[in-house]
């Protein structure tokens, strides 16, 4: 089947795969690592903010990225707008959604109710919206595949080649996640979030106002997952039922960095996109899944509080 | 209490004898034909239903029913009516839905739903109750294996189709224009059977395979394998893929600044989508089979039909097959009737002539048309492989990416 299984002979040590280990290669993994790390970072931040602080699991957090990028699609191909700009109408939007959606139906869910009832009803919920979004697109944009080229051009930087887009997204991700991360440790309200977080039951007896910060997270965390589809419309195809993987993504990063933790889902985005992008480029595309997973079964084991749990 | 008794008896009564005599005069006017299928209106499978298939079955219909319904032999016309539904792309859905058809709903016919996987699951279903169906998005050399009586294929199967592709690398080869091929293949039923008759056909025409990488469905990035192949000197890309990694592998290879002679994919260049998608596709060779410059009576008629209704071309290889099983099943219907064992003694005996060329079955499998290599110049996926069928001239080493 492989004749010849990857022919990368441009010196260096035998990595024991059938595989030259070279600097090269290094790099392209680090940096394949890091523009896939990037995305992953972003998205599961949003979803971290909104279960780790309110146990509330949004199955729908990947159907907003895909209306982020579908947004995105249509601005860039009807009026031409840069789809860098759109970021500045897909986030806002999402946000105001975001804060619309948690006054009109988790509000009232999470008032008053014991804690496993709530997780079970807001995934009901959640699963219900998945549905609605996504037949409402599949109403406004069909199922076709939809997709524009941008920045389609290839980066060449140290005897390899990288594909420009992709390491504007990423760059672009992680900015915004180190951001947000600063905003949480240096912002009152950020304050508040964070202890919010670590204790709820303090945090409301020193006059936090619990459903105000609720309702911001609940609208940050769309308006990230929004941002993200932005960013990956200049990537990928789109189609409306291109969430649900990104869900996925970001709950086993949110599970590997911890429930909660920013830092930790950050790192975990980037190591997972690291440990796909090795298996990829040292065994086969085949293993990509295999990777991420095996990653969590051995953290879940080892550390089940994630890894930088506490 | 009694009274209303009694009136209820008498309502009973005057309805019973108007309900049949309602029936007789719907009988008098022609009951519909009823064909059953489902398409996948949701879920992954959508993209290909929606361009290759749904848009071929609803202009049928409209267009049979425009000339007062299908013609059944000894009965005259009888509109179509479809009894469908949306499969979300489940498999067991389908399954299940058929089997509906067949013994609740009790259809006239079957249309078959989109995809290989898909086709090869409802097949058994067809044959088990006798109706015979033609698959015009079906490929698998494992239906021949088989034997499914009642299942029909229209497409070039997996070893005809790559052994066009091998000739024409070949060929290419001879003349000095490529040397090295790599070959990628998505990990689902459509690539794997492609992939093992590649094998095969490209030892024999003495092709130098210089790799061979798969993927799973749903990859979202290819560039490892692309630069894989560019950094072993490879110089024709064959991809055996589907619509979504069709349309990634693409874009990466001119991400990556890769641009072999031959590059060559599979479900989906065909897809006027992906010529506006990469500004023409200048160069870009895929799996074909069709297209309206082809001499067949009704081709050009087909196409401008299908854009007058759908707004959007057909697609350049599975669609006019899509189209030229209905006008099969039409002359079959209009010379045997509803009799469906007479149906497949006639699609087991005949040469058709369709939109799509002449069509002849041999154990199921449609043996008329050849393997096709098409190629996107100036806007037209001409049809460039083999020879005999083609409606232009190769164009390698394709030109720099738009």
């Amino acid at each position: 089947m492989a004749q010849g299984g990857g022919d990368r002979s441009r010196g260096g040590a035998q990595a024991g795969l059938g595989v030259t280990l070279s600097p090269t290669l290094l790099l392209d993994v680090v940096i394949g690592g890091f523009t896939t790390g990037g995305i992953y970072a972003l998205v599961a931040l949003g979803l971290n903010l909104q279960y780790g602080l309110m146990r509330v699991l949004n199955v729908a957090h990947g159907e907003f990225l895909m209306l982020g990028a579908y947004v995105t699609f249509s601005l860039h191909t009807g009026w031409g707008v840069n789809p860098l700009l759109t970021l500045l109408i897909t986030g806002p939007t999402a946000f105001a959604v975001g804060l619309a959606l948690h006054r009109l139906l988790y509000a009232p869910l999470l008032a008053g109710e014991a804690a496993e009832s709530l997780e079970s009803r807001s995934l009901l919920l959640s699963f219900g919206l998945m549905f609605v979004l996504q037949n409402a697109a599949l109403l406004i944009w069909s199922a076709d595949l939809k997709g524009y080229s941008y920045l389609a051009i290839p980066l060449r930087w140290l005897g390899t080649v990288f594909p420009a887009n992709r390491v504007l997204a990423a760059a672009i991700a992680l900015a915004l996640g180190v951001a947000f991360y600063v905003y949480l440790r240096y912002s009152l309200t950020g304050k508040a979030v964070r202890a919010l977080m670590q204790e709820p039951e303090g945090a409301q007896l020193v006059g936090i106002q619990t459903s105000r910060i609720h309702g911001l997270c609940f609208g940050a965390g769309l308006a990230m997952s929004a941002v993200t589809g932005s960013l990956v419309s200049m990537l990928f195809e789109l189609t409306p039922f291109m969430g649900l993987p990104y869900t996925v993504t970001a709950l086993v990063v949110v599970i590997l960095g911890g429930l909660g933790n920013m830092v930790g889902c950050l790192m975990a985005g980037l190591l997972l996109g690291l440990v796909e992008t090795a298996g990829v480029y040292l065994a086969s595309s085949d293993i990509r899944l295999i990777s991420s997973y095996a990653v969590l079964s051995l953290i879940l084991v080892l550390k089940p509080s994630g890894l930088f749990g506490r | 209490m009694n009274v209303r008794r009694r009136q209820f008896l008498k309502a009973a009564a005057v309805s019973a004898a108007v309900v049949p005599l309602l029936r007789t005069r719907a009988r008098a006017q022609a009951k519909p034909i009823r064909i059953g299928y489902t398409m996948s209106a949701t879920g992954p499978y959508a993209v290909g239903a929606g361009i290759t298939q749904a848009p071929n079955y609803t202009l049928w219909q409209d267009q049979v029913n425009a000339q007062g319904g299908l013609a059944v032999k000894g009965e005259g016309r009888r509109m179509i009516e479809f009894v469908s539904i949306d499969d979300r792309s489940e498999i067991e859905t389908a399954v299940r839905f058929y089997e509906k058809l067949a013994t609740d709903d009790k259809v006239d016919l079957l249309l078959p739903p989109w995809g290989s996987a898909m086709n090869f699951a409802i097949a058994p279903v067809a044959g088990k109750y006798g109706y015979p169906m033609i698959g015009p998005t079906a490929i698998s050399g494992k239906f021949k294996e088989l034997a499914l009586p009642y299942f029909y294929t229209m497409l070039v199967q997996p070893a005809p189709q790559m052994q066009a592709v091998a000739a024409m690398l070949k060929d290419a080869r001879d003349q000095g224009k490529i040397k090295k091929v790599a070959v990628a293949y998505v990990n689902d039923l459509f690539g794997i059977e492609l992939n093992a008759a590649t094998g095969p056909a490209f030892r024999a025409a003495g092709l130098d395979v210089v790799d061979t990488k798969s993927y799973p469905l749903g990859a979202k990035d290819l560039s490892p394998v692309l630069k894989g192949f560019k950094d072993a000197g490879a110089d024709a890309f064959v991809g055996l893929t589907y619509p979504p990694d069709n349309i990634l592998v693409t874009s990466q290879a001119k991400e990556v600044d890769w641009n072999p002679a031959v590059f060559f994919t599979g479900v989906g260049t065909a897809f006027p989508f992906y010529r506006d998608r990469f500004k023409g596709a200048e160069g870009v060779m895929g799996i074909a089979g069709w297209n309206p410059k082809v001499k067949y009576a009704g081709a050009k008629e087909y196409f401008d039909a299908h854009v007058r209704k759908h707004q959007k071309e057909p697609d350049r290889w599975a669609s006019a097959f899509a189209y030229a099983s209905l006008q099969i099943l039409e002359r079959c219907v209009g010379e045997a009737g509803l009799d469906r064992p007479k149906i497949k003694a006639m699609l087991d005996a005949t040469e058709f002539q369709t939109v799509a060329g002449p069509i002849k079955f041999a154990k199921g499998e449609n043996v008329a048309t050849p393997g096709i290599v098409g190629q996107w110049q100036k806007n037209e996926f001409e049809l460039v492989w083999p020879k005999a069928a083609a409606t232009g001239a190769a164009v390698v080493p394709k030109p720099a990416w738009a």
